[in-house]
């Protein structure tokens, strides 16, 4: 570090645009990207037994395709862009984001029924999908530059809530509530790192806990119907109780070991729906059994602590706050998800990163990914 | 100064970045614990379910709501129907064995064939149907010889049966098997392929509560999906029965009033719009909706002229002829344009705008005043009168007494009948209001149009002093919608003068007096709509040449309640080409009416025996 650098502690100052962007080869964390890529590699693999092997061979193609059109984007967004790019544009990138949020939702109004996509002819777009991401950027630009350690107040809060609401009620319209939630939680853990006090945060919690009665009572019955299923799946074991029971079976039948590679017979009988999109996982664990989930389940892990440890040497505070939003989408996408399929947590449609089948998830994973390594290439 | 602040910043954010790092750490091993729990630990017992035994689900139907009339007689209900099923894997030979029933069960060579092919379609554990519907006799042919055909079993399923046939079938309505409409529609009642849903009537709008909610089974299978043992299974929670406001013997006397002709008959209390009776005929036996048409039979019900699937009550739309007088007089008393007593001329016709109105008495009628021109149904009295009212006092009072909207009836497919205005006709013709229309719409005749179901729902207006009710089917104990409409403030004085017309109407020299009820005091208003316009002599006389077509004939009209004083019922009856109202519709009042009252055991109407 030079001087030069330390002294410049405002937001757009370095030292790196004067002397013009060069690839920083050494600094890129390899690791990390070793690691998405032997996830990816399994949830390849895992895909094509989940879809039946050489006979959707298309389907296969089309993701392993996806997938490494994702990794390049990822090494683009990490290494060829400027350092303060994120930065100076987290605001732009949000809006952009819920202006086609807004574009889906209009769309999807004078259509009918739910429409979460927009059509780019060469694949189909979830603007939900992408304000996870941008949701962070902006949040985390909101208070690279507010003197807040430790202690923000409800005060400093109006700006992220004012961020926070119209996305997440346009996520909610659609209605898509296991990505409503996913945008609420990460901005709350980046308000968290940011210095939320103990106090307000205590608070909020309460808060919430105490609208869900008042707001259970405005529902009419059949919502209300709705709701206990999903929370309480035996209510409805023809339906999404259905899921949940036959992929515990699929779990569990896989034991240590597993059956081997296309050896399942749960996830290849009609007994697990969704089982090359949301529920993968369970075909996962009837083939690879214990051993096989664990070491997922690790590569999960290790990818969430290099997150964090990018976040903790990150250079400025926007650095810290956004990668630790972009950790803790990605983390929660795979706690939700897997809890989903054990049976631990209420059916709601989050996709397993990097192994689901799926576009546009897949997508914008990588771009989170992306920013972290670039976050990281940056860092002191 | 700045420095320190994101140091500050930093610091605390790693300490609050660490306490990240415990709780998802704790969550990554709450997984992996769950994992441990699930394969290693239960592993082996999950893998016997997923090997050998596996669980499957058999949904359970619930019991549909039954309907029941205002003393609780059984209108719709389940009866077990009988059917015969075979297990394709016990039987032994699929084909000889069908070959074998076929004397028993009187099964034809087409049956067998579908039988066949309906086996093939499902797995050979699981029983087919070979034959349903099956009479005693059969079953008793069977029964005694079952265990000549291994892996034949008879099973009871519930049927939904109307056990009085086609009497009230429009509004009782009927079931099929879901659409992707239904689904639509009923969203969150959650059908599968071939449930059945109802499709009109009362089976349809009333479908969430009847409908009650599915049970599961759960049974452990092997691996060939035989049934090795019952895991657990919820009841299903039954559909609620339906308290029908109707009196199913006044439905079925209204029925029978009408005997063949093509029409409708509707019978309203008074004091509460609860409709006891709404005919329509020509009819159905939705009984056939649930055991399956023939194509010829379907053909048949499509294609006949007099449209037996039509609820003429709500889907009718005819001109109400003079029975609209009755909304002109109110109209005109309210204005003050007319004296009850003044007395206008009537030669039969009268000459306006280059063009004769005719009265449908051409002979004319001599000077009358307001009860004489009721009773008789003089149109030229009320040409005289729509011309000092105009159309936009007509229409006003029209709309008050509900015509041409909806009256709210809980069923579907409901008409809205027309109630022309200028601005209507300027928006849907282009062209403005003709005065000669304001007097061919003062006898219900032009561009007017009702629903035999409004007409009553009027006169019950006009018999309770002016209440408008939202007609119901249903006894509800908390109506969620409220059933007044509107209270209307008549002047008692206007009210009563036009009632005592319509007394005069049932009264010697009135137009309705031969079918008077004999035992209650009636008042009510005849009409005749017609049809096609009609040819004249020179003379300016109707020439009644139907030339045989019963088609060209007029509407029959005929509205009334009673007792004239304190009154209970209003009864509006429509039959399409029947004649003059008079002497065609009103006496199918008359017989409902004279049903309605000699009944003794019926004290306590409201009330109700069940």
């Amino acid at each position: 570090m030079t001087m030069r650098e330390r002294s410049g502690g405002g937001i757009l100052s370095g030292t790196e645009e004067a002397q013009g962007p060069r690839l920083r080869l050494h600094a890129f964390p390899w690791a990390l990207l070793l690691m998405i890529m032997a996830v990816g590699g399994i949830g390849l693999l895992t895909l094509y037994s989940a879809v039946g092997g050489a006979e959707k061979l298309p389907l296969l193609i089309n993701q392993a395709v996806r997938f490494s059109v994702a990794l390049l984007l990822m090494m683009v967004l990490a290494l060829l862009v400027d350092r303060t790019i994120y930065l100076r544009y987290a605001y732009l990138f949000y809006l952009v984001a819920l202006l086609l949020l807004l574009a889906v939702y209009l769309s999807g109004s004078v259509g009918m029924g739910a429409r979460r996509w927009l059509d780019l002819g060469f694949m189909r777009l979830q603007p939900s999908e992408l304000m996870k991401i941008t949701l962070v950027l902006a949040l985390a630009r909101f208070y690279h530059d507010r003197s807040i350690a430790g202690s923000i107040t409800w005060r400093d809060m109006i700006g992220p809530v004012l961020l926070t609401a119209p996305p997440l009620a346009l996520v909610l319209k659609q209605p898509d509530l296991g990505t409503a939630i996913l945008i609420a939680m990460a901005g709350m853990l980046v308000l968290f790192v940011a210095g939320l006090r103990w106090r307000v945060l205590t608070g909020m919690l309460v808060g919430i806990g105490a609208a869900v009665p008042l707001l259970w009572n405005t529902l009419h019955d059949y919502q209300r119907r709705r709701i206990e299923t999903l929370l309480n799946p035996e209510n409805d074991p023809l339906g999404s109780g259905y899921h949940i029971i036959q992929s515990k079976i699929a779990v569990g039948s896989g034991g240590i070991s597993g059956k081997g590679f296309m050896g399942g017979s749960q996830g290849h009988l009609e007994f697990l729906p969704e089982r090359h999109t949301d529920f993968i996982f369970s075909v996962l664990a009837e083939e690879w059994g214990f051993v096989g989930c664990s070491i997922l389940l690790l590569l999960y892990a290790m990818i969430t602590v290099r997150g964090m440890i990018i976040s903790y040497t990150a250079r400025d505070r926007f650095g810290v706050l956004a990668a630790a939003g972009l950790t803790a989408i990605f983390f929660f996408q795979v706690v939700i998800n897997i809890g989903m399929v054990l049976g631990l947590l209420p059916v709601v449609g989050i996709p397993l990163p990097l192994v689901s089948y799926g576009g546009s998830s897949m997508l914008t994973l990588m771009i989170g990914l992306g920013v972290l390594a670039h976050i990281s290439i940056h860092s002191k | 100064m700045l420095e320190d602040d994101q140091e500050r910043f930093k610091d605390e954010a790693r300490r609050r970045l660490i306490i990240m790092g415990g709780a998802s750490g704790f969550l990554f091993s709450l997984l992996g614990g769950r994992l441990f729990h699930l394969q290693v630990l239960k592993g082996a017992a999950y893998r016997d379910m997923a090997e050998e035994n596996r669980i499957s689900m058999h949904p359970i139907p619930p019991h549909r709501g039954r309907m029941l009339d205002r003393f609780g007689a059984v209108l719709v209900e389940n009866l077990p129907d009988y059917r015969l099923a075979i297990i394709p894997e016990l039987s032994g030979g699929l084909s000889t064995q069908l070959e074998r029933l076929k004397p028993y069960l009187d099964l034809s060579d087409a049956e067998i064939k579908a039988a066949l092919d309906r086996a093939r379609r499902q797995r050979s554990f699981l029983p087919f149907k070979v034959k349903d519907h099956l009479t005693w006799e059969q079953i008793a042919r069977i029964e005694a010889r079952i265990h000549k055909f291994p892996g034949a079993v008879i099973e009871a399923l519930p049927l939904r049966t109307y056990p009085f046939e086609s009497t009230a079938a429009h509004i009782l309505g009927y079931l099929g098997e879901n659409t992707k409409r239904d689904r639509k529609r009923f969203r969150y009642l959650r059908y599968r392929s071939g449930d059945l849903v109802g499709k009109t009537g009362i089976e349809r709008s009333f479908e969430p509560r009847l409908r009650g909610r599915e049970g599961v089974r759960e049974m452990e299978v092997n691996a060939r999906g035989r049934q090795v043992r019952e895991l657990h299974s919820s009841e299903p929670l039954p559909g609620l029965d339906l308290h029908l406001t109707l009196d199913v013997d006044l439905q079925h006397q209204a029925e029978l009033a009408l005997g063949n002709q093509a029409g409708a008959v509707t019978a309203i209390d008074v004091r509460s719009g609860e409709i006891l009776a709404m005919a329509s005929r020509p009819g159905y036996d939705p009984n056939q909706f649930i055991r399956g048409f023939s194509t010829k039979q379907w053909q048949a019900l499509l294609a006949d002229r007099d449209r037996p699937l039509t609820n003429k009550a709500i889907q009718g739309q005819y001109p109400p002829a003079s029975t609209f007088k009755i909304i002109v007089a109110l109209a005109a008393l309210e204005a003050g344009v007319i004296d009850p007593e003044e007395r206008l001329f009537c030669g039969g016709h009268l000459e306006r705008y280059e063009s004769k109105f005719y009265c449908w008495n051409s002979y004319g009628h001599g000077r009358l005043n307001f009860q004489q021109a009721m009773a008789k149904s003089c149109d030229v009295y009320y040409y005289r009168v729509a011309e000092r009212l105009g159309i936009d006092a007509i229409e006003k009072q029209a709309r008050r007494l509900g015509l041409g909207e909806l009256t709210g009836v809980p069923l579907g497919g409901e008409k809205k009948g027309l109630i022309p205005s200028r601005a209507w006709k300027m928006s849907t013709l282009k062209r403005a209001w003709f005065p000669g229309e304001t007097l061919i719409s003062a006898i219900g005749q032009g561009f007017v149009l009702s629903t035999p179901l409004q007409l009553a729902n009027m006169m019950a207006t006009v018999a309770n002093g002016g209440v408008l009710y939202r007609p119901t089917l249903v006894r509800e104990e908390n109506p969620s919608q409220p059933r007044i409409k509107r209270r209307i403030d008549f002047n008692e004085t206007h009210l009563a003068t036009v009632k005592r017309s319509l007394e005069a109407v049932m009264q010697r020299g009135g137009t309705g007096y031969k079918a008077r009820p004999h035992m209650v005091r009636v008042a009510g208003k005849t009409g005749t709509s017609q049809v096609v316009r009609q040819r004249r002599t020179k003379e300016g006389r109707a020439i009644q040449d139907s030339g045989g077509n019963q088609r060209l004939q007029d509407h029959a009209l005929f509205v009334c309640y009673a007792p004239a004083i304190q009154p209970e019922l209003a009864v509006s009856v429509v039959i399409e080409h029947g004649g003059g109202g008079g002497a065609v519709a009103a006496p199918v009042a008359q017989r409902v009416i004279d049903h309605y009252f000699s009944c003794p055991i019926r004290p306590e109407r409201s009330g109700g025996r069940a």
